[in-house]
């Protein structure tokens, strides 16, 4: 049961201050975005159409804690064909940036981030693998990529998980 | 001696809120031109006018000022308050202290500023204001109809009833427009054609009627009420003096290969052919680019067998002139093409079609003979999806406009599609059901309970064709909140409804406007629906806005009405405010008839020389002429410059 009391009325303006949420209040709720979505033919409980939906209603708690907002895989498939004219994908990015702001980043995007500062890259090299190489006569590669690193430090993600 | 009464108007708080307006009274009335100041809530109502006449009778006031809304909402009313006293009604003038001031001005002083001033101008002017009467011009008391839709029709036929002449041209071989194109219709399912085709042969018989098929509107000139409309007849190669309809010449072309525009492109007919059975007039016409004879100099069969001599392979295009007093655009609609929708398979899949050609398809008279067969194999579709809003509510891809129609022929054809394949499952992927007309609900709910239709909301992502010959169609059903997909044998595209092709051509010949889509657009969108801009020229049918047929019907009634209370009066009553020559100052250097755009100058004889005439009928007042004069010999009846001047130097 969804207690509107517990809605929030500035919801949908936040979002749609952020970049890629401004269509949001054009939808009419046809569903082509879920019809056309690809990861729903995997999982059924992505629904893009219940995201915007929620967000409309204000139920912000729902949407930044849900797992499935972040099941959008970006292929665009619903901002070709949603005939308002929203970026759907963007719309879902915007949403995705509000709940990291709002800290409800995922723990395994956290990880992997931890990893990418650590290493450059999401999977260790290890001896093993460079043996390998060796097996083949490929030269050896670096463990670690710091050039990774200094890029992530330019951007706002750290600032922002901080918080 | 001018005696100026100035009336100031509360307009309830839309004035008085911003404007002190006992303010504005006392600083007015001790102008040496006032002879009596007052103010009153509504200058509008009863009252307010009777206290206007109240001050001509008892205070001697020979001139008027009313500080109120614009001109264009009460100037009539108040020159009406004026002519009933027995003054002249141009002897008024109105200062707008509402949309120019009051609603435009958040700060109550300076609004009262502003009020003081704009009424104070309209004081110094309405002094040298003169009396005008106005023109009368005489006019030719027929009709143009341009469409032979169903409002065309209608249109037509009231003016015709009115005792007045009609003319009604339509560019294709027929009447009947996109109706005779329909097999039944919502929310009665009564068959069109039999609804419609009475109405054909009434317009055919009427003697207050011509029909001109096959022909177009190439210039219009003129002016309410004395319109001069240049009309071509395209080359039909049929004398339709001559033919008497047997359509053998149809039957004997060896040509069967032209797409058929009737049944929306889904069987050919032969290079000469009478378009439907059912046509008015029922007149064979050959279409030169296909015809052997025209192209190629060979065949000429149908003028071997015609027994009547009809054929006539040396016809060209006819143009004459007609005079009418009026005009009813009634030009109708096409349905959008769907190709640009790929991921329908719109124009690709022989099995999915639009709305039309479903219609063509169920109809007696279309390429099935009214049994319902998919058009790839021939198979009696079992399942059918029907997708509503195709090019409508489409704003990144198509129209953002509803097409209005759709819910509702998509309904009744979810019923003619039970009655042909009883045994077979309609769907329809739906957005919003809009059924707003009379009995328009119930009709979409006896589809779904007793046609048994599955209405599934969700718009429909894409089309598939598989390699069975089915169409996988990806939905979803929003109130259960599931992927949807559905294998159908046939799906029908609710194509979105657009303004022809040549709307816009036609909108700038007859100087009325036209929205962003090409519809036409009415003068008012509530009080003056089939009104244009353009004074005679009146709107009918789907050309100013998708539109079903009882709308359609209604409009072309509304149209006619309008025509038959403009030929009620003996002689149209025009403005006088006109450019006016003096003859005696005209030079007769004709720069004025240049610039002006109505074709209103032309030269006169005035003694040894010739001069600028204005035709009083065809002048707008535009004061284009006036500006252009440089010896000063043109004057605008109600603009003069002393008028004029004294408005501008009294501007603070």
């Amino acid at each position: 049961m969804i207690d509107l009391k517990l809605s929030d009325p500035h919801f949908k303006w936040e979002i749609m201050k952020k970049e890629g949420g401004e269509g949001l209040l054009k939808c009419f709720g046809c569903s082509d975005c879920a019809a056309s979505c690809p990861v729903r033919y995997f999982d059924e409980r992505y629904n893009p159409r219940k995201i915007i939906r929620l967000t409309l209603l204000g139920m912000k708690e729902m949407v930044l804690s849900s797992p499935f907002l972040w099941f959008c895989a970006h292929c665009h498939a619903c901002t070709e064909r949603c005939p308002q004219g929203i970026k759907v994908a963007e719309l879902i990015n915007a949403i995705k940036n509000y709940a990291v702001e709002k800290g409800y980043c995922p723990e395994g995007y956290k990880m992997q981030l931890e990893l990418l500062m650590k290493m450059g890259r999401l999977y260790e090299v290890e001896d093993f693998d460079l043996k390998k190489r060796q097996r083949l006569g490929l030269p050896p590669i670096d463990k670690t990529i710091p050039d990774v690193a200094k890029i992530i430090e330019s951007t706002h993600i750290l600032k922002v998980l901080k918080k | 001696m001018a005696n100026v009464g100035v009336f100031i108007c509360h307009c309830g708080v839309n004035i008085a809120s911003k404007v002190d307006v006992k303010r504005v009274v006392d600083t007015l009335k001790v102008m040496p031109e006032v002879g009596f100041a007052h103010e009153y809530k509504f200058m509008c109502s009863s009252p307010g006018q009777e206290l206007i006449r109240k001050a001509i009778r008892e205070n001697k006031i020979n001139r008027v000022v009313v500080a109120a809304c614009s001109p264009r909402m009460h100037l009539p009313t108040f020159q009406t308050a004026l002519a009933t006293e027995g003054l002249n009604p141009y002897l008024v003038s109105m200062a707008n202290i509402r949309e120019q001031c009051s609603w435009v001005t958040d700060d109550p002083e300076k609004a009262t500023q502003k009020a003081i001033d704009l009424v104070a101008r309209q004081i110094k002017r309405v002094v040298h204001q003169d009396p005008l009467d106005d023109i009368n011009v005489p006019m030719t008391k027929a009709a143009l109809v341009i469409g032979g839709g169903i409002a065309g029709i209608q249109a037509a036929l009231d003016i015709a009833d009115g005792n007045r002449k009609v003319i009604l041209v339509e560019k294709s071989p027929s009447i009947g427009g996109r109706m005779a194109q329909l097999d039944e219709t919502f929310p009665t399912l009564d068959c069109s054609q039999c609804i419609l085709t009475p109405k054909m042969v009434e317009a055919a018989q009427h003697p207050n009627v011509e029909i001109r098929v096959n022909s177009e509107v190439k210039k219009v000139d003129g002016y309410v009420g004395n319109f001069e409309v240049t009309v071509e007849r395209k080359a039909t190669y049929v004398d339709a003096q001559k033919c008497i309809g047997c359509s053998i010449c149809q039957e004997k072309c060896p040509v069967k290969i032209v797409p058929d525009a009737f049944n929306a492109g889904l069987s050919t007919r032969a290079a000469i052919a009478i378009p439907f059975p059912q046509a008015v007039p029922a007149i064979p016409v050959i279409d030169p680019d296909y015809c052997r004879k025209l192209t190629e100099d060979k065949c000429g069969v149908c003028a071997k067998v015609c027994p009547a001599e009809a054929v006539v392979f040396d016809d060209t295009p006819k143009q004459d002139t007609i005079n009418v007093g009026a005009i009813v655009v009634a030009t109708g609609y096409r349905e959008m093409d769907p190709g640009i929708y790929t991921e329908y398979g719109g124009n690709k899949f022989p099995d999915v079609v639009t709305g039309l050609q479903f219609e063509r398809l169920v109809s007696s008279t279309g390429p099935t003979g009214g049994d319902l067969k998919r058009p790839s194999d021939g198979k009696v579709p079992k399942t059918v999806v029907f997708v509503q809003c195709v090019g409508s509510r489409d704003e990144s891809k198509a129209h953002a406009y509803c097409s209005g129609i759709c819910c509702m022929y998509t309904a009744k054809h979810t019923m003619l599609y039970k009655h042909h394949v009883p045994d077979g499952q309609a769907y329809v992927s739906y957005i919003d059901v809009r059924a707003p007309g009379k009995t328009y609900e119930e009709f979409v709910r006896r589809a779904i309970e007793e046609e048994d239709a599955r209405y599934l909301r969700g718009r429909v992502a894409k089309i598939r064709r598989l390699q069975n010959g089915l169409y996988r169609v990806y939905t979803e059903d929003t109130l259960v909140g599931r992927a949807v997909h559905i294998d159908a044998d046939m799906v029908v595209l609710a194509s979105a409804v657009e303004p022809q092709r040549d709307a816009v051509r036609l909108a700038q010949m007859l100087g009325i406007a036209y929205d962003a889509d090409g519809f036409y657009t009415e003068a008012h969108p509530k009080l003056k629906p089939v009104e244009t801009a353009s004074a005679g020229v009146f709107l009918a049918g789907a050309c100013q806005g998708p539109k079903d047929i009882p709308a359609s019907v209604q409009q072309g009634s509304a149209a006619a009405s309008k025509v038959l209370s403009l030929f009620a009066k003996d002689t149209l009553i025009i403005s006088p405010q006109i450019a006016v020559v003096d003859p005696t100052a005209c030079t007769g250097c004709l720069t004025c008839s240049y610039v002006c755009h109505y074709t209103a100058i032309e030269e006169k004889e005035f003694g040894q020389r010739r001069v600028a005439e204005i035709i009083s009928g065809k002048c707008q007042g535009c004061g284009a002429c006036v500006a252009t004069c440089k010896g000063k010999a043109i004057t605008l009846a109600g603009f003069s410059d002393d008028e004029i001047y004294e408005e501008i130097v009294s501007c603070k």
